[in-house]
């Protein structure tokens, strides 16, 4: 299977995950009163993050955009997810950048990944951009900051929640063993 | 000329950024208005065929919930029969008949009201604004701004239709509020701050109404809700001293982590009321 068969069946498969049984899983923390808000658990951003390393910068924007907007359009909010996920489409490659110790170029034609990055910073890469995904688009959907408590309190406890579930999606569909890092989807 | 080629060639990919963050800020400034809910909807063709067929799913497991909830509403319709014939009056709920000016005896009905049933095929309470996707479309005669109500209370508005689907907007909005009013007739409204699915608010309520816990809030006539459909029941009141007012906490009486089956509500007479109440606005902007 090339890359781009890959990506796309991907691709299809995380946006239907997403808004078919994700977009159903509210969540809240703590049910008290004044405890955690509740939130829904976002998988899609895994998408951008597990695009090859040499894919250029216009076409992980595109990707992000068009990635952004089809979740848009299934859960009626133009443009939010999708300004959020263009966002961490154009960091990436910053992020990476500063994490790996070779230069991108050499780690031609492999996608990111525990094997090829190591566990921290392969976590740190996926939590900073989560992190930075979900401020985006929960200061975004509140459309004020005069509530900033409530407002961190939802990043942080959303993002934990997306950062294990890509964890779990990332050990449960990469291969383990085997000398060629290779992904199954 | 070359300089400015070899500029974008060099911040292209900033320039790209840019270029596609504003596209979305302009998308999302649009939708922040009640109005602007056509942009982009869950109600077109391919998104409402593969909700329907998850609902299709889950529709099995919710079925004995839902058995349950149609007898407590025929329960409910049956002592309402009893009540009116019990009374003994002569009511005619379906009074079509055209009244001539000379015929001011008569009493015409302000609304004239059909209802329809409609599934629930998506439908979210974790945003800040929250949409349902409904399986009723412009063939079963669903417009825009009709309202959608359960048998426990107010659901939505209609926001966008397709050809057999329909996206409502739903109580649990920031964007929206809706006109409510309390037993003894004080009108308000009832909002949503975006955070708890079971607390909606009802805020400049004034001191001297006494308000008791599990009292219940309506809608009015002035919304496009029919009135007196239920809302809420108060479970908590904070006062404000400085203003001399007080905000009336409400748990609504639909459960919308559950919702199956609504009616959708067509007021016949609400175009020509529309009509009316713009050409009112028009002469006021003179």
């Amino acid at each position: 299977m090339t890359t781009l068969i890959k990506n796309i069946i991907r691709f299809c498969v995380i946006l239907l995950v997403q808004v078919l049984i994700l977009n159903k899983v509210t969540l809240q923390w703590w049910a008290q009163p004044g405890g955690f808000p509740i939130f829904i658990p976002y998988l899609y951003p895994l998408f951008i993050l597990l695009l090859p390393f040499e894919t250029p910068v216009a076409l992980l924007l595109f990707a992000g955009f068009l990635c952004g907007l089809s979740v848009d359009s299934f859960m009626n909010t133009a443009g939010m997810h999708a300004f959020a996920t263009v966002l961490i489409a154009y960091f990436r490659i910053n992020v990476l950048n500063a994490l790996l110790p070779k230069n991108l170029s050499e780690y031609s034609g492999q996608t990111p990944s525990v094997k090829n990055m190591g566990w921290l910073p392969f976590i740190v890469y996926v939590s900073f951009l989560v992190v930075l995904h979900h401020a985006a688009f929960f200061t975004v959907e509140l459309w004020s900051i005069s509530n900033i408590g409530y407002l961190l309190l939802k990043i942080f406890a959303s993002s934990a929640t997306s950062v294990l579930l890509i964890i779990a999606y990332v050990l449960l569909f990469t291969r383990q063993s085997g000398g060629k890092s290779q992904r199954i989807m | 000329m070359r300089n400015f080629i070899l500029f974008i060639r060099r911040f292209f990919n900033l320039i790209l950024f840019l270029l596609l963050e504003v596209i979305c800020i302009v998308l999302i400034a649009r939708t922040q208005t009640v109005q602007g809910d056509d942009i982009m909807s869950s109600a077109n063709l391919l998104i409402g065929n593969m909700y329907k067929q998850r609902n299709d799913v889950a529709y099995y497991f919710a079925l004995r919930r839902m058995n349950d909830s149609l007898l407590r509403e025929n329960i409910e319709l049956r002592k309402r029969l009893t009540a009116q014939a019990e009374t003994d009056v002569i009511y005619d709920s379906a009074a079509t008949v055209p009244v001539s000016y000379t015929d001011s005896g008569k009493v015409v009905k302000y609304a004239d009201y059909t209802y329809r049933t409609a599934r629930v095929i998506n439908n979210s309470v974790g945003n800040v604004n929250n949409y349902i996707t409904l399986n009723r479309g412009e063939k079963d005669g669903v417009k825009k701004d009709m309202a959608v109500i359960s048998a426990n209370g107010a659901i939505g508005r209609v926001v966008n239709t397709s050809a057999h689907f329909a996206t409502a907007i739903s109580v649990l909005s920031k964007k929206q509020q809706v006109s409510a009013k309390l037993k003894d007739g004080t009108v308000g409204y009832v909002s949503w701050d975006g955070k708890d699915p079971s607390q909606l608010m009802m805020r400049d309520v004034p001191t001297q109404i006494k308000v008791r816990k599990g009292d219940t809030v309506f809608t009015t006539e002035y919304s496009f809700f029919p009135a007196n459909i239920r809302i809420g029941t108060v479970y908590k009141t904070t006062l404000i001293k400085s203003k001399n007012l007080q905000v009336l906490y409400l748990r609504p009486t639909a459960n919308f982590r559950n919702l199956q089956y609504v009616y959708i509500v067509e007021n016949k007479m609400s175009a020509e009321r529309r009509r009316l109440e713009e050409a009112a606005k028009k002469d006021d902007d003179k």
